[in-house]
């Protein structure tokens, strides 16, 4: 074991980091939904005409083809520069773009691809309903096979950056009568299709990040189904255990940027005096070193197999419940000065109120501690 | 960059998991057989840390982290650092210090103790013979000093952070023994005509067991390569290796006690001696809040 980089590698982070430094927006990512979506997508060309887009994605399709140690060294530099959070390019590049690479055809990938690559076309996930949270089984949305076509009729919900997609990973039911797991399917569904309408739903942050979206006849090529007929379960769980493996790495990263600026403040401000303050971020420095730790190995695993190790979940839920205490920690050392906030301020409270996602989205703190027990410890199986 | 074990590491951790079941099993931690220490001694486990054997830290933790998931005697701790630094041989007691007292542990057959003072490793000669008695951790003697006895510190400054990194393996495996005794309990114990594994009030407790371990595991292979790289950050990550490793083992042993309930709570269950080796391991070179806080 050891935690050193070979010399290709502190290469490769000396470029990443000169690059960034040249060429990180002095400017701050805009906090409305408009100026913000015209920010990603710029900012997103302009990583890809450096080279910087889809690091570890396969060459044909517009990645560099390098390892994921290659990809963590850039996350790192990347928080490390303050670059930008790439906000609507997320679903595309974390979860749309890997399930592709997993399950698509050819013709899917040669398409979407390099698109999501230039921030070209927004993708947005359309797997949680009004009735299907935790239990995503319980997906209701169908799609009717008519032609060569699918008939869609229902709703989705919670779905990030739906108002301004171009593209849905849309999980729906398309065999009548199934039940839970079986016939449903991963259909790549176009936002600007007619029928579908978007109900954008505000955050107690003050954000418009996510919608509600209803389908009513809408039309979708069959040419458009992921991995085959009845097989969107399948689908879908690759995205997602990709996202309980790799896909957090950016925020991982991020937190050991997170914890430094706390120290920072606290000593600037004084609160570090209080004894109580001072553990705290004492123990938070250590366990945001962990989770870099946890990282590494994680991605030793990947290295030696090819997939992240079972491990991986625990790494999803620790850092998900550690970038909530950082969060709260930042509101703290405000003191009252939090009370000013405002709808349409982007800073340490917006962070705070938003961050409650981070256990509730993409399963939740409970579901990810069920599959914990269930997978890790070999408990019974409660469902 | 790599933090997983590689073959040969992988196969001392399961020889040294395969000999502890068998002849250090938890089952007969409160009467462990006179001649356990000449056993361990012959199989290797005090002198592997030799500096002939040039044994590099990460692996070290490895088999450390196994052997406390066995309970295994404290004074292997002291001895491992006495053997690196001092090239000593035979068994060093563990000296635990707090204000004027000096506490030893596994004093038995020692003429030497080593302990850490003000973040220096320190050996103290021993009287003979100890008037030792039995501890909270029933593993373990404890004979008190109030008396300064006579000492000397070892000149490497790392002999510290070695005794801090081996004790955080040892939190580390008990943290890990703690978590296996609960679900291997929650699988097997039935109420409501099910067991109680089932119930999500058991299994989250388990899989905080399972996140803390996990935590605290990857840490300490961390910091176990900055020790063995030099690193100027390594006191930082072994503090922090050993404040999670802590905190896992106490933690971990308080909520198995709670899965197992009523029973959990007896002499004759084994529980009580996790959470007994717990809190004696909290008073072996604890991570200091400054060391956590450190500017890098």
């Amino acid at each position: 074991m050891d935690i050193g980089f070979s010399p290709d590698e502190a290469r490769f982070r000396e470029e990443c980091r000169e690059w960034l430094n040249a060429n990180v927006p002095s400017e701050k990512r805009p906090i409305n939904a408009a100026e913000a979506i015209e920010f990603d997508k710029a900012w997103q060309r302009q990583l890809f005409d450096a080279g910087w887009a889809g690091i570890n994605w396969p060459r044909e399709y517009g990645g560099r083809g390098l390892s994921i140690v290659q990809q963590v060294i850039w996350l790192e530099e990347y928080a490390k520069a303050h670059a930008p959070w790439i906000g609507a390019n997320f679903v595309g590049i974390n979860h749309g773009g890997p399930t592709l690479i997993l399950n698509a055809s050819e013709e899917q990938k040669a398409w979407h691809l390099p698109r999501i690559l230039k921030g070209e076309s927004i993708w947005c996930q359309g797997f949680s309903e009004p009735g299907a949270g935790s239990d995503l089984a319980g997906i209701r949305t169908h799609g009717r096979i008519e032609g060569d076509e699918l008939i869609v009729n229902g709703s989705k919900i919670w779905t990030s950056f739906a108002h301004v997609a171009d593209w849905q990973e849309l999980v729906l039911r398309t065999e009548e009568g199934s039940r839970r797991h079986a016939g449903l399917s991963w259909v790549i569904c176009d936002m600007h299709t007619p029928g579908i309408s978007v109900r954008p739903i505000r955050k107690m942050s003050g954000q418009t990040e996510f919608a509600e979206v209803f389908y009513d006849d809408v039309r979708i090529p069959l040419a458009n189904v992921v991995g085959g007929l009845g097989n969107g379960w399948k689908v879908a769980m690759s995205t997602l255990s990709f996202e309980r493996g790799t896909g957090f790495i950016a925020d991982q990263v991020k937190q050991s940027q997170e914890i430094e600026e706390l120290i920072a403040t606290a000593r600037a401000n004084g609160t570090i005096a209080d004894d109580r303050i001072a553990d705290d971020l004492a123990q938070m420095r250590a366990e945001v070193a962990a989770v870099r730790a946890m990282t590494y190995r994680n991605i030793s695993e990947v290295m030696r197999t090819g997939q992240p190790g079972p491990e991986a979940s625990v790494i999803r839920l620790f850092t998900s419940e550690l970038g909530q205490r950082l969060e709260r920690m930042a509101v703290r050392l405000k003191g009252a000065a939090m009370l000013d906030f405002r709808y349409g301020d982007d800073d340490d409270v917006s962070d705070y109120l938003r961050g409650f996602a981070a256990t509730i989205a993409g399963g939740s703190a409970q579901i990810q501690r069920d599959i914990i027990g269930e997978r890790l410890l070999g408990l019974p199986k409660s469902r | 960059m790599d933090l997983t074990p590689n073959d040969d590491q992988i196969a001392l951790v399961s020889a040294t998991a395969d000999w502890c079941r068998d002849h250090m099993a938890i089952e007969d931690a409160r009467s462990r057989s006179d001649d356990l220490w000449q056993q361990i001694d012959a199989m290797g486990w005090t002198a592997m840390t030799g500096p002939e054997m040039e044994l590099d830290h990460a692996t070290e933790a490895l088999a450390f982290a196994e052997l406390g998931r066995f309970l295994a005697p404290v004074a292997l701790l002291s001895s491992a650092v006495a053997a690196r630094w001092e090239s000593r041989q035979g068994r060093i007691a563990l000296a635990v210090t707090e204000g004027n007292m000096l506490r030893v542990l596994d004093g038995s057959d020692a003429s030497t103790a080593l302990g850490v003072v003000d973040r220096r490793a320190m050996l103290f000669d021993l009287p003979a013979p100890l008037s030792a008695r039995s501890s909270l951790d029933p593993t373990v003697t404890v004979a008190c000093f109030d008396e300064p006895l006579s000492a000397h510190a070892i000149a490497d400054a790392r002999a510290a952070l070695h005794l801090q990194l081996v004790a955080a393996a040892f939190a580390v495996g008990c943290a890990d023994a703690a978590r296996d005794m609960a679900a291997g309990y929650a699988v097997i114990r039935e109420q409501f005509e099910r067991p109680i594994g089932w119930f999500q009030a058991i299994k989250h407790m388990c899989a905080d067991m399972a996140v803390r371990a996990a935590v605290a595991r990857s840490q300490l292979y961390y910091a176990a390569c900055a020790l063995d790289s030099g690193a100027d950050e390594a006191a930082f990550h072994v503090a922090a290796a050993k404040r999670l490793a802590d905190q896992a083992a106490l933690e971990n042993s308080r909520a198995n006690i709670q899965v197992h309930g009523g029973i959990g709570m007896t002499d004759e269950a084994l529980p009580h001696l996790c959470l007994k080796r717990a809190h004696l391991l909290q008073f072996v070179v604890p991570a200091e809040r400054s060391a956590l806080l450190v500017i890098a």
